[in-house]
C-alpha cells in the first residue's frame, strides 16, 4: 500500500517536472521585522510591470523565478511601511528583507491595488485571517484577549454559548476543528470549561482558519484547521511585555542566544487562584495557567531549528471534597530545511498529550485518563514555477487513548479499582496539492491526500453475536446494550481494524475583472478520532476515541461557491460564498447513553448522518481611522441517525433534527475607531438566532417526584442572542522615546446587561414542589480594566 | 460520575440562573404507571398499590387520576392478584399479594379498551448497615451529609435504588447505584442536605431493582433535576420504560412496573 502511494506522488511530480527547463532566475529568502528579526508570514513580494508575485509562507520564506532583466519590487504587509527596491537578474539571488513597522501616525500608506488583485485571483477560498493586533482590539469579557471568541465573529463561525468550550465551524461539531499550535494537534482549547482560551495571545504570531476548500496539508477533521504560530522570539533584543488584568497575569520574556541566529521566548499566563472566591461564599480553588517556551536558531541560511513547548492547565478544588486537573502538554521540534533556492521543506517531530485527572475525596477514589500521541510530518514546498507550485509531504501519527482509570484514594474507599481498556492506533498520510496559475484569469488548486488509519491491537476487545453490540427492543421500542459473548485480546502490533481513504482537493479562482473574481472549491476529508460527548458542548472530561470495529471514520464532503470583490482601491472588500456539507458516519448516542467510564461504548453508539448548508457574508473596511467588518451568515446543520433496519426507529425516530449547532441568522459587527495616537475604540455587536434546545410537552408522576416529558429533538429554541461590547485603549504616551511604554484597556463587555439565555433548564424546586423552567445566564454587564506593558 | 462535573457548573453558575416563564406544546394525555410492589423485610408484602395517572401540561399543578382500569398482576404459578380502584382516585390495592424472590410478575391493565403490559422480576436487597453523618459542610459549607453503607454482594451483579424522604424538600432525594466499581464492598448511598437539624427524622430506604429499572431511572432522574443543565446537559428525550400497550404500541404507556424486596432505616440526625 506505501509503495502504491509512492508511485502515485513520484508520478505526479514527473508530470510537472517537464514544464521546468526555461530561461529564469530565482530570487528567494526570508522576510522578518526589522526590529525583532520575528519571520513573518504571509507577506506580499510583488512585481507590478511582470503582473505577479509571491507571499511568504509560515517560516517567512519566499522563492519566485523571473526573466533576465530590472524590475520594481514591492514588498508589503500589513502594519508595516511598504519597501520598494528595483532589482537587476542575471543570475540566482538570496535576498533576506527586513521591513519596519509603520509608526503609529494618522497618514496611513495606501496599498496599491495590484496586491489585493493577487488575492482575489489565488484560488484558496474559505479562509479567514486574523492578525494578533485586530484580536487585541476586539472588546472580551473580563479584558481577557482570547482568539477564540474572536473568530466567531467571523462568518460561518459560532460557538454553543457563553461558558462552553470550544467553536463550530459552517455547523459542524466542535470536535471536528483540527486545532495547531506550531504544528501539534491540540485537544482541548479551553480553559475554565470554555470561559477562556489555551492561547496566551503575547505568544502567538499569526493565525488562520480554513473553512472550506482546506488544502491536502491538512487532515483528520472534517470541519475546519484553525493554524496558529507562535512567535520565534525576538533575535536582536532583549523584551519584556505583559499584562495585568482582572481574571490574569501575563508575562512575555524574549531575547537573542546570539545576535541575528539565535532567540528565545518564554511566555507564562496564570489566572488568580481563587478566581470565583468572591462570588460564592464557599472555600474553593478554581485558577488555570499556561507556559509558551521556544528556541529558535538559524543554523547557516539553509538550515534552522526550532524546539518549541507549550504546557497548560486548570486547576479546581472545592471544599477538599473535589479536585480537578486537566490541561494539554506539547512537546515540538523544527527542522527547516532548503533543498534549493525554489524547494523548501519543513520536518516536525512533535509530542503531545491531553491529561485529566480528578480525585473526589468524599466518595474516595483518583480518576485518570488522556490521550498521547507522537506525530512526524514532512512538509515540502516547491515552488517549480511562478505559475505552479507544489506543495506535498507525509504524516504519521502513533497515539494512545488512556479512557481511563479509577483508583481507590485510601485503603477505607468502597471502590475498586479499575482500568478501562487503553487503545492504539496508527494513522498515516501522504498528500500532494498543486497551485497552478492556468491563464490571467484562471487559477486552480488541486491535489489529494491518502490517509490510512490502523487501528492496533489491545487487550479485552468484545465480542458479540452476530458482531452486533446494539439490540433493538421491538416490543419497548428502545435500543438495548447486548451483552458480550467474549472478549479477544490483541499483541500491540496487530492491526485489528484498518481504513484507507483518498481525499481529493480541488479549487478555482476565476478572475472576472481586476476588481472582482469567483471561486469555487470541493474537499473531502476524513476524521477517524471521535469525541465522545453526548452534551451540548464538548466538556473535558469527554474522552477521545479510535475509529475501529463499531464506529467508522466520518467521511466529509463539501462544496463552496463564492464571489470576492473590492472597492475604491480595496479600501472595503466583500466576501459572499455559500457552501453545502454532508458527513457520512457521525456518531450520535442512543437516549440516556452514559459515556462516562464506559468499557463498552460500541453498546450505546449508532452511525448516522450530518448536512449543513449556508450562505456566508464578509464587508470589510479594511484601512482609516474607522475599520471593522460585518459578517452574516444564513445557514442549517441537522443531523439523522435513522435504525439499521425497518423495524428499528433510529434517534428522534429516525428523523432530521437541528444540530445544537444551528444558527439561522448570525449577524456579528466589529469595529474599531482610532480618535488619535492616544485613544483608540473598539466595538462589536452580535445578533444570533437561538440555540435549538429540546423543551417538555408535558409532565407526569412516578415514584413521587414530577418528570417532564420531551418533545422531539431540538425541536425549540432558546430567545435570541444579542449584546453589545464596547472597548477603549488609552497610550498616555504614544510619542514617548522610553524604553518602558505602557497602555490602558477598558472593556464593557454586554453593554445593556442583557440576560441572554445559556440554557433553559426545566426541573421540579425542592422545596415547593412546583415546576419550573430555570434561565442560566452567564455574563450580565462585565466592566473590566487592563494594564498592559513592553519594555 | 458526570454528576460530580455538573455540581461544579452549577456552583460556578449558580448566581445568575432565574426562574421564568416559557410557552410549551403539550401532548395528549398518556397513561402513566406508578406501579411499584415493595416488600420490605420483616413484612408480608401482601399490602400493594398501583397507582395509574395521566400526563399533564408541564406547569400544571395537578396530575390527573386514570380512573376505571382494570389492573391485575400475575405470578408464574398461575396466581392471579386483582387490584381494586379506591373511589376514583386512580390508586388500586391489593392486599394478598404474595412476594418472592426472583419471581417474575406479569402487570395487565386494562384501560379505555386498551390492553397495557409489563413484566418484571422481584430483586433481593442487603441491609443498610449504618449511617455516617458528616457535618463538614460539603460543597456548599452548610450541608450536612449522610451516607447509608450497605454491603454489596461480590457473586451478582446489583442495581440499588434509595429513597431519601425527610420533612423539609417536598421532594424526595431519590438515587440509584451499580456495582461496576464497587463490587463487594462496603460502600454507600449518599443525601445531603442543607437545612437538617439535629433532631430531624430522615428515612432511608433502599430496593433491589433490575438493571432496567436502573437504566431507566438514570435517565429520568438525569431529565428531572434542576441543577445539571447548562452546556453540558444530555440531549432529553421520551423515557420508555417497561410497560407497552399491545392494543395499539403507538400510544405507548409512561412509568414503570417495578417490583423489589426493600430495606428500611429511619436516621435521627446527631
Amino acid at each position: 500500500m506505501i509503495s502504491f502511494n509512492k508511485s502515485i506522488l513520484i508520478s505526479f511530480l514527473l508530470i510537472f517536472n517537464c514544464a521546468l527547463a526555461q530561461d529564469k532566475f530565482t530570487l528567494s529568502g526570508t522576510i522578518t521585522d526589522a526590529g525583532s528579526n520575528e519571520t513573518l508570514i504571509g507577506v506580499n513580494v510583488i512585481f507590478p510591470d511582470l503582473q505577479t508575485g509571491t507571499n511568504t509562507n509560515e517560516y517567512g520564506f519566499y522563492s519566485i523565478s523571473l526573466p533576465e532583466g530590472t524590475y520594481k519590487m514591492q514588498i508589503s504587509y500589513l502594519g508595516y511601511s511598504i519597501m520598494t527596491e528595483t532589482l537587476t537578474f542575471s543570475e540566482d539571488k538570496t535576498i533576506n528583507y527586513k521591513l519596519i513597522e509603520s509608526t503609529e501616525s494618522l497618514n496611513e500608506i495606501i496599498i496599491e491595488q495590484d496586491i489585493e488583485r493577487l488575492n482575489i485571483k489565488k484560488p484558496q477560498m474559505s479562509v479567514n485571517k486574523l492578525s494578533i493586533n485586530t484580536i487585541k482590539q476586539i472588546p472580551v469579557v473580563l479584558g481577557e484577549v482570547d482568539i477564540i471568541k474572536s473568530i466567531t465573529l467571523l462568518p460561518g463561525v459560532t460557538n454553543a454559548g457563553e461558558g462552553s468550550s470550544g467553536f463550530n465551524v459552517r455547523g459542524g461539531a466542535a470536535d471536528q476543528n483540527l486545532i495547531l499550535l506550531d504544528e501539534a494537534i491540540i485537544f482541548n482549547s479551553s480553559h475554565l470549561f470554555g470561559f477562556f482560551s489555551v492561547f496566551n495571545p503575547d505568544a502567538i504570531k499569526d493565525i488562520k482558519l480554513y473553512k472550506g476548500g482546506i488544502p491536502a496539508k491538512y487532515g483528520g477533521r472534517v470541519s475546519s484547521v484553525l493554524d496558529i504560530y507562535q512567535k520565534d522570539g525576538n533575535s536582536n533584543e532583549f523584551h519584556m511585555n505583559g499584562g495585568i488584568g482582572i481574571v490574569s497575569s501575563r508575562l512575555l520574556v524574549e531575547g537573542p542566544i546570539k545576535k541575528e541566529k539565535g532567540s528565545f521566548l518564554v511566555a507564562g499566563r496564570s489566572s488568580y487562584a481563587h478566581l470565583f472566591l468572591p462570588l460564592f461564599d464557599l472555600d474553593n480553588v478554581a485558577y488555570f495557567y499556561d507556559l509558551n517556551a521556544k528556541l529558535s536558531y538559524r543554523l547557516n541560511a539553509k538550515n534552522s531549528v526550532f524546539l518549541s513547548g507549550y504546557f497548560g492547565r486548570d486547576v479546581f478544588n472545592i471544599s477538599d471534597s473535589f479536585e480537578n486537573t486537566y490541561g494539554n502538554t506539547v512537546v515540538n521540534f523544527r527542522w527547516n530545511h532548503l533543498f534549493s533556492d525554489k524547494l523548501f521543506s519543513n520536518m516536525s517531530a512533535i509530542y503531545s498529550d491531553y491529561y485529566y485527572g480528578l480525585n473526589l475525596n468524599f466518595v474516595g477514589f483518583d480518576w485518570n485518563s488522556g490521550i498521547q500521541n507522537f506525530n512526524f510530518k514532512y512538509d515540502f514546498k516547491h515552488y517549480l514555477t511562478n505559475d505552479l507550485k507544489l506543495e506535498y509531504g507525509l504524516n504519521s501519527i502513533y497515539y494512545k487513548f488512556n479512557p481511563g482509570d479509577i483508583e481507590p484514594s485510601d485503603e477505607s474507599s468502597g471502590i475498586n479499582s479499575f482500568k478501562l481498556t487503553n487503545k492504539y492506533a496508527f494513522e498515516n498520510a501522504i498528500y500532494i496539492d498543486a497551485e497552478h496559475i492556468v491563464s490571467d484569469k484562471l487559477a486552480l488548486s488541486y491535489g489529494f491526500r491518502v490517509s490510512s488509519f490502523l487501528r492496533l491491537g489491545q487487550d479485552e476487545l468484545n465480542v458479540y453475536e452476530n458482531d452486533n453490540p446494539l439490540n433493538f427492543n421491538d416490543e419497548l421500542q428502545i435500543y438495548e446494550k447486548a451483552n458480550p459473548i467474549g472478549s479477544e485480546s490483541f499483541d500491540r502490533s496487530n492491526v485489528i481494524k484498518s481504513f484507507l481513504n483518498f481525499e481529493p482537493r480541488f479549487s478555482l479562482a476565476y478572475q472576472l475583472n481586476e476588481k472582482s473574481s469567483i471561486k469555487a472549491s470541493y474537499n473531502r476529508m476524513t476524521q477517524y478520532l471521535h469525541l465522545l460527548s453526548n452534551t451540548t458542548s464538548p466538556t473535558p472530561l469527554d474522552i477521545w476515541t479510535p475509529s475501529g470495529k463499531y464506529a467508522k471514520p466520518q467521511l466529509l464532503d463539501q462544496v463552496a461557491i463564492g464571489y470576492f470583490r473590492t472597492f475604491k482601491d480595496n479600501l472595503y472588500s466583500l466576501e459572499v460564498e455559500s457552501f453545502y456539507k454532508k458527513i457520512q458516519n457521525r456518531i450520535d448516542y442512543i437516549d440516556g447513553a452514559d459515556l462516562i467510564a464506559n468499557n463498552a461504548i460500541e453498546q450505546v453508539i449508532l452511525n448516522g448522518r450530518a448536512r449543513a448548508y449556508g450562505l456566508e457574508v464578509l464587508f470589510r473596511k479594511n484601512e482609516g481611522k474607522f475599520k471593522g467588518w460585518l459578517a452574516y451568515t444564513l445557514s442549517k446543520s441537522e443531523q439523522q441517525t435513522p435504525g439499521r433496519n425497518t423495524t428499528e426507529t433510529g434517534i428522534n425516530d429516525g428523523e432530521w433534527y437541528n444540530t445544537a449547532f444551528d444558527r439561522t441568522h448570525d449577524i456579528s459587527i466589529t469595529a474599531s475607531y482610532k480618535l488619535n495616537n492616544k485613544w483608540t475604540f473598539g466595538s462589536n455587536f452580535l445578533f444570533q438566532t437561538g440555540r435549538p434546545v429540546t423543551f417538555p410537552n408535558g409532565q407526569y408522576e412516578f415514584n413521587g417526584i414530577n418528570i417532564p416529558n420531551y418533545e422531539s429533538r431540538n425541536s425549540s429554541r432558546l430567545p435570541t442572542y444579542h449584546r453589545l461590547d464596547l472597548s477603549a485603549t488609552y497610550n498616555p504616551s504614544p510619542d514617548s522615546t522610553k524604553e518602558w511604554k505602557g497602555e490602558w484597556v477598558f472593556g464593557i463587555y454586554n453593554m445593556y446587561n442583557r440576560r441572554n439565555a445559556a440554557s433553559i433548564n426545566f426541573g421540579q424546586n425542592r422545596m415547593t414542589g412546583q415546576n419550573e423552567a430555570t434561565r442560566l445566564a452567564i455574563f450580565g454587564i462585565i466592566p473590566s480594566v487592563t494594564y498592559n506593558f513592553k519594555f | 460520575m458526570k454528576k460530580y462535573l455538573y455540581i461544579i457548573v452549577v456552583l460556578l453558575m449558580y448566581s445568575c440562573e432565574d426562574v421564568i416563564d416559557v410557552d410549551l406544546n403539550t401532548i395528549e394525555p398518556k397513561l402513566v404507571v406508578d406501579a411499584s410492589l415493595n416488600w420490605f423485610k420483616n413484612t408480608t408484602g401482601n399490602d400493594q398499590e398501583i397507582k395509574l395517572t395521566l400526563t399533564a401540561p408541564y406547569f400544571d399543578n395537578e396530575i390527573p387520576p386514570a380512573t376505571g382500569a382494570q389492573v391485575t398482576v400475575s405470578n408464574t404459578g398461575d396466581d392471579l392478584f386483582v387490584f381494586t380502584e379506591e373511589s376514583n382516585t386512580g390508586i388500586y390495592k391489593n392486599n394478598t399479594f404474595v412476594p418472592q424472590i426472583n419471581e417474575t410478575y406479569n402487570l395487565e391493565i386494562i384501560y379505555q379498551s386498551e390492553i397495557y403490559n409489563a413484566t418484571e422480576t422481584l430483586k433481593s436487597v442487603v441491609d443498610i448497615d449504618f449511617v455516617e453523618q458528616n457535618d463538614e459542610g460539603g460543597f456548599s459549607g452548610d450541608e450536612t451529609e449522610l451516607k447509608a453503607f450497605y454491603t454489596d454482594p461480590a457473586d451478582e451483579e446489583n442495581y440499588y435504588f434509595f429513597e431519601f424522604l425527610n420533612d423539609i424538600p417536598e421532594v424526595p432525594s431519590l438515587e440509584i447505584y451499580d456495582d461496576q466499581f464497587t463490587n463487594g464492598n462496603q460502600i454507600f448511598g449518599f443525601f445531603t442536605e442543607e437545612e437538617l437539624e439535629t433532631g430531624d427524622l430522615v428515612t432511608i430506604r433502599n430496593y433491589g431493582v433490575s438493571e432496567r429499572f436502573y437504566e431507566f431511572m438514570f435517565i429520568l432522574l438525569q431529565q428531572n433535576s434542576t441543577d445539571g443543565g447548562g452546556p453540558f446537559q444530555t440531549q432529553p428525550a421520551t423515557v420508555r420504560g417497561n410497560c407497552i400497550n399491545t392494543s395499539n404500541p403507538d400510544n405507548f404507556p409512561l412509568g414503570y412496573f417495578r417490583v423489589s424486596e426493600a430495606t428500611e432505616l429511619i436516621y435521627t440526625v446527631q
